[in-house]
């Protein structure tokens, strides 16, 4: 059984000699480089400022439907439809790593602004659904300039 | 860059819900001149479309539906039992009740159905009765004590949102209070996957010639022998002018109604289109925005329109509408007024800043003070600053704005918005403000 | 004798047992007071963690606790969801001391050992980052941070997972009672012959017998012990998480709280979670509330580093109690210092086996080891464990959500959240669809949740009441708080399972009360309009309010 000396040893001897020497040898790149190489790739990217505001508009969605009696998106695709317009800020805003599957939902959109003036809460509703677009169709093309191989 | 339009009026209201919209058109049927400014469809659009006085409170659980007070007798025992309730705020003023209801129904009388000396009960999809002063057309055939024969429930065939049987089943036990016998039947619109419709595309898809008579016709050819009346899901069109209750009905051969509705709700949206349409056909200017603005007599900016009126009516609604807020503390966004959050007799007590946890009880369905905090006001409906003296001069609030009831489920909602809206906006409308 | 065992708690230990015994051959009831997880298990962070802590003290423990982190990730790769953490390093003063440099590099080091087991958990290597670097990954983190390190860990729906550990018992024979408490843990001649019960939804009262009992009960133990002529010594702890509605961020935050504690902000699912507060409670662990000062401690912790996390909508406050062991022994090592199994033949209860503490992570190796300890007591040969190998239901498949999307009229991102939850079984709730296509309709567009998920739950995923769709499919837990979904899931499960109005109606009703009880103390901006519109729109539906 490893005693309390025996591990602080251990631990001595990792930060003294083994840490450095990992240090030396591993994957080239910045801790950032690395960090991203890790998890970008599975969709977890880092949350801009632009992303948090558009998630604290989001936020104050009631899901009261309202908006969808202005929207043509609704009419898209039978999908689409079922899930109806506030999903947009309820269900894709949420988990960006989810996000690249609304691609087709969110390019359905008109962008006519027939809803925004429809929502009791004042949910930017059109701004917020371009952001995600442009985001998702952004981080679409993204893999072919980041990808390492 | 526009450049600021300036309007002049003698009463501004602001918020176009059911209590702006009957303000507006009360200060304008009284001869004022009248601007509503509104930022969004509120609590009015998301209500199930019939409009609840007063449920009494002293109502025995298995009396006769007969044995039902009128509203007003209704909202009298409520107001004795809650002092804080608007009806018990406003006195002797609260017997302008009946008054108001007929305003009401007279200005929105394509939709509404003549008020009765006694509430209708409607159904709701859970099978239960819900007294209601006023209703829509759409909604009146449903009346547990109007129906001739039996209540057929008719589910539509493919649409989830309703479970025909389990109202039916509910329904059945109004029985032994004098409700008629219900059924459930099931019919087919003949609109393909109606499973994946939201309410209000199935509404709309009633809409265009020969939907509508062909669910009739469908109710028609699924109604039991001794069948009164049919009680279909709530989305009997979106615009009035479709008249699609009618056609429905006329091809079925019975009278048809709409259950009571929930979120959202086609009647509810509705009830706000009729509301507007009213305020374009007696002349109120209305502008779209949010306002900003520092009270009656001072210029206030809606969008690019600047507007100065002497006599402000404040109908801005609650937390929905967005008259009320809460970010750490309660607030009323416009003005700036105090909002009092209290039950019973701590009223007047400032608990605004209070925690969440210690504004509300344990029970969900006991009384919550933190979702009855609105504005205090005074029997003549001008809101009272902290020291209980009226906050500003010419300045009247109106609806759900109002503290001291829970306006979205205590059943009151939409009748102290049409009477505190009547009453501010006939005040508004005299020059000097009140008596 | 009925059984060969009797176990009693259904969170991730009793369930996890069950499913071991089952499999082992045992003839298995299990006794569940309230629902699957509802306990510490369904209310806990959902961390499945490798043991770094006991990396000082026994690196053999963390080895094991990884290597069982990689074996529920085997067993049920759909219900897994991976949080890279920031741990960012703080500075009282305001250049960074040596001693805060030693620090930092000890940090690292430390983390940088744990790399070395990561490989048996799917871990990513930890990296540090410079202070530049920190902000780049995270923006909303409060000036003056000077760099991190981070650490790569595993969540969980735990609610699922100790549903699913039940379902997969069941299918290997156990019997399964939900709303069952065990009310006296019954012994003759020094030995346990079984358990009194009532059903708390029939009213029902019996008896079961079994040579063995396996009290998993967590905090309930010692008043169940009690009752029982039985001592189960325990330090029960309350803690308390914050849900945000929405992911805050795709990275956890580890930080101290005022006091000095470790805190996190962490994603958990579409959501992301804050905890946890960890105060001795010595009241009924059914009568559990988050209280405002927990509620602001919370907030205050994590907006120390995270300013905005003042902004963000907070949907729910939930609870759940710890059960830290009593005293430690003498010389015990790190992993028995967490849980410890009780014989209950010391005080004249042989045949009596009590759980104490026992983390979520590591519910499976514990599991083995009950089931060891069971099979021994019940004096049959050892057989193999096999909990490692077999897939939990649906573990056996993560289909592609675009896949399905194409194959069936469902919506992309509806199919990845029944992904998430059902894995390989989200394909039999779509073929619901063929049969009836309106069970496509989409319940609830927070969470996702289509009809023919509450029909599929209902069917094969032993729900009771209406609440037990909470745990099973997230039913009225996101942030719109049940507005869509509520009445009309009421009215699937009438139909499924035969409910009168008046039951539909008392259904509904519980299930409001209980989100109501989490709601009720964090009611702020958004979340406020919501309660305000949730109760507008059932008091008008005619549902109970
Ligand atoms: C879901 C639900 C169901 C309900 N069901 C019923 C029912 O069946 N029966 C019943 O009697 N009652 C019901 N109620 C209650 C009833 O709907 C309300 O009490 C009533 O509609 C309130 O009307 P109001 O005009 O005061 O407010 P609202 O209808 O909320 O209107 C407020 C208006 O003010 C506007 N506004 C706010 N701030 C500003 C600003 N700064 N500038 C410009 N405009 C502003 C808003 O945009 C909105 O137009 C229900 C409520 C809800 C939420
Ligand atoms: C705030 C918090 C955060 C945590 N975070 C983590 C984490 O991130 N990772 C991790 O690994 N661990 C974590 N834990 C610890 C972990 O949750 C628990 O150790 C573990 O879930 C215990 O599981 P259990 O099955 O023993 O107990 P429980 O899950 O509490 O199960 C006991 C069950 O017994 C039932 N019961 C009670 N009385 C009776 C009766 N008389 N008859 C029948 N049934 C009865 C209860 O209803 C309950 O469902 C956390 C704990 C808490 C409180
Ligand atoms: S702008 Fe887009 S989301 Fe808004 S109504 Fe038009 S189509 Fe719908
Ligand atoms: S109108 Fe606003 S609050 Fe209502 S669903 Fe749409 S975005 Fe949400």
């Amino acid at each position: 059984m490893a005693t309390r000396a025996g591990a602080l040893s251990y631990l001595a001897w990792r930060a003294l000699v083994a840490h450095p020497l990992r240090r030396l040898f591993r994957r080239r790149g910045t801790g950032l480089e690395r960090f991203r190489a890790a998890y970008v790739a599975e969709g977890l990217g880092p949350t801009t400022p632009e992303d948090r505001a558009i998630g604290e508009a989001a936020s104050a969605c009631v899901a009261c439907g309202l908006c969808e009696l202005g929207c043509e998106l609704a009419v898209a695709a039978p999908a689409v439809r079922a899930l109806g317009l506030h999903a947009a800020f309820r269900l894709y805003s949420r988990s960006v790593a989810e996000l690249p599957l609304a691609t087709s939902a969110l390019a359905a959109c008109a962008g006519c602004d027939g809803c925004d003036a429809l929502c009791p809460t004042g949910v930017p509703i059109s701004r917020i659904v371009r952001h995600l677009r442009a985001k998702v169709l952004g981080e679409g093309a993204a893999p072919a300039q980041g990808d390492r191989g | 860059m526009v450049s600021p339009r300036a309007v002049a009026a003698d009463v501004l209201v602001v918020g176009g819900g059911m209590a702006g919209a009957i303000a507006a058109l009360a200060a304008r049927e009284a001869g004022a001149r009248v601007v509503l400014a509104r930022r969004a469809p509120g609590a009015t659009a998301l209500s199930s479309g019939a409009i609840g006085v007063a449920p009494d409170p002293l109502a025995l659980p298995g009396e006769p539906l007969r044995a039902a007070r009128e509203p007003l007798e209704a909202a009298r025992r409520l107001a004795r039992l809650r002092p804080d309730h608007p009806y018990a705020v406003l006195g002797e003023r609260l017997g302008a009740l009946p008054e108001a209801l007929a305003f009401a129904a007279r200005v929105l009388a394509p939709l509404l159905a003549p008020p009765l000396e006694r509430p209708r009960f409607l159904a709701t999809p859970f099978g239960t009765a819900v007294p209601a002063a006023l209703c829509q057309r759409s909604q009146a055939a449903g009346d547990l004590l109007a129906v001739d024969g039996a209540l057929v429930v008719a589910g539509l065939r493919g649409h989830l949102g309703l479970d025909a049987a389990l109202a039916a089943a509910g329904l059945e036990r109004y029985r032994a209070r004098g409700g008629p016998r219900a059924f459930a039947v099931e019919v087919d619109p003949g609109l393909g996957e109606v499973g994946l419709f939201r309410p209000h595309e199935l509404a709309r898809a009633l809409e265009p010639p020969g939907a509508a008579e062909a669910l009739g016709r469908a109710i028609r050819a699924a109604l039991p022998a001794g069948a009164g009346a049919a009680l279909v899901p709530p989305v009997l069109g979106l615009r009035p002018e479709a008249r699609v209750p009618e056609r429905v009905a006329a091809a079925a051969g019975i009278p048809v109604a709409e259950l009571l509705a929930d979120v959202p709700s086609v009647p509810g949206v509705r009830l706000q289109a009729a509301l507007e349409a009213a305020l374009a056909a007696a002349g109120v200017e209305v502008v779209q925005g949010a306002l900003q603005g520092a009270g009656p007599g001072k210029p206030a900016m809606v969008g690019a329109d600047e507007i100065t009126a002497p006599r402000w009516v404040l109908a801005t609604g609650r937390f929905v509408g967005g008259g009320v807020v809460r970010r750490g503390t309660l607030r009323e966004p416009v003005l700036g007024l105090p909002v009092q959050a209290a039950e019973g007799r701590e009223a007047g007590v400032d608990l605004a800043a209070r925690p969440a946890a210690s504004l509300t009880g344990a029970a969900r369905s006991g009384p919550q003070p933190l979702l009855s905090a609105g504005l205090r006001v005074d029997a003549l409906l001008r809101p009272l600053d902290g020291r209980g003296r009226p906050a500003a001069d010419g300045l009247f609030a109106a609806g759900a704005v109002l503290g001291g009831h829970e306006q979205a489920s205590d059943g009151t909602g939409l009748g102290v918005a049409i009477l505190t809206g009547y009453l501010a906006g006939r005040a508004a409308a005299r020059p000097g403000g009140g008596e | 004798m009925d059984y060969d065992v009797i176990i009693l708690g259904g969170g991730a230990n009793g369930t996890g047992t069950a499913r071991d015994c089952a499999m082992r051959g045992l003839r298995v009831l299990l006794l569940e007071k309230a629902d699957f997880g509802v306990g510490a298990s369904g209310n806990s962070s959902g961390m499945i963690h490798g043991g770094i802590r006991y990396m000082l003290s026994d690196r053999h423990v963390t080895a094991l606790a990884c290597r069982d982190s990689g074996y529920i990730q085997r067993i049920a790769p759909h219900l897994l969801f991976r949080i890279p953490f920031l741990m960012p390093f703080t500075t009282r003063a305001a250049g960074a001391t040596l001693r805060d440099r030693a620090a930092w590099y000890a940090t690292e080091v430390y983390v940088g050992t744990y790399d070395l087991f990561q490989p048996l958990k799917r871990g990513k290597p930890s990296t540090r980052l410079s202070a530049d670097e920190l902000y780049r990954l995270e923006p909303g983190l409060r000036p003056g941070l000077r760099g991190a390190v981070t650490l790569d860990e595993w969540g969980i729906d735990a609610f699922r997972l100790c549903a699913l550990n039940a379902l997969s018992a069941r299918a290997h024979g156990a019997e399964l009672r939900t709303w069952t408490a065990a009310r006296e843990i019954l012994a003759e001649g020094g030995r346990v012959r079984g358990v009194r019960f009532r059903d708390a939804l029939t009213g029902e009262e019996g008896e079961a017998r079994a040579p063995v009992v396996f009290n998993a009960t967590g905090a309930w133990s010692p008043a169940l012990a009690r009752r029982s002529g039985a001592a189960v010594p325990m330090r029960p702890g309350k803690g308390v998480h914050l849900t945000l509605d929405r992911r805050y961020s795709n990275y956890g935050v580890i930080l101290s709280a005022v006091d000095g504690r470790q805190m996190f902000v962490m994603p958990h699912e579409s959501e992301s979670i804050v905890g946890t507060t960890d105060d001795d409670y010595y009241g009924d662990p059914d009568d559990l509330e988050a209280t405002n000062d927990e509620v602001e401690y919370l907030v205050e912790g994590a907006a120390s580093l995270l300013p905005g996390v003042r902004n963000a909508r907070i949907t729910r406050a939930w609870c759940g109690l710890r059960t830290t062991i009593y005293a430690y022994g003498p010389n015990e090592d790190a992993l028995s210092r967490e849980h410890q199994l009780h014989d209950g033949a010391a005080y004249g209860r042989a045949g009596l086996l009590s759980l104490v503490g026992g983390k979520l992570a590591s519910y499976r190796a514990q599991a083995e080891e009950a089931t060891d300890r069971i099979v021994a007591l019940l004096g049959r040969a050892p057989v193999p464990c096999r909990t490692h190998e077999e897939p939990l239901p649906g573990g056996d498949e993560v289909p592609d959500p675009a896949a399905l999307a194409r194959a069936h009229p469902v919506a992309a991102p509806v199919a990845a959240r029944l992904v998430y939850r059902h894995g390989g079984r989200a394909r039999e709730i779509l073929r619901l669809l063929e049969e009836d296509p309106r069970l496509g309709l989409v319940l609830c567009r927070d969470e996702g949740i289509l009809a023919a998920e509450v029909v599929h739950c209902v069917r094969h995923e032993q729900v009771r009441r209406l609440q037990d769709l909470r745990r099973r499919c997230r039913l009225a837990v996101g942030a719109c708080a049940g507005l869509d979904c509520a009445r009309v899931a009421a009215q699937l499960a009438a139909r499924e399972l035969g409910w009168s109005p008046e039951q539909v109606r008392a259904e509904l009703a519980d299930l409001l009360d209980a989100g109501w009880r989490e709601r009720r103390p964090i009611l702020d901006g958004a979340q406020l309009v919501q309660e305000e519109l949730v109760r507008g729109a059932h008091a008008a539906a005619g549902a109970p309010w």
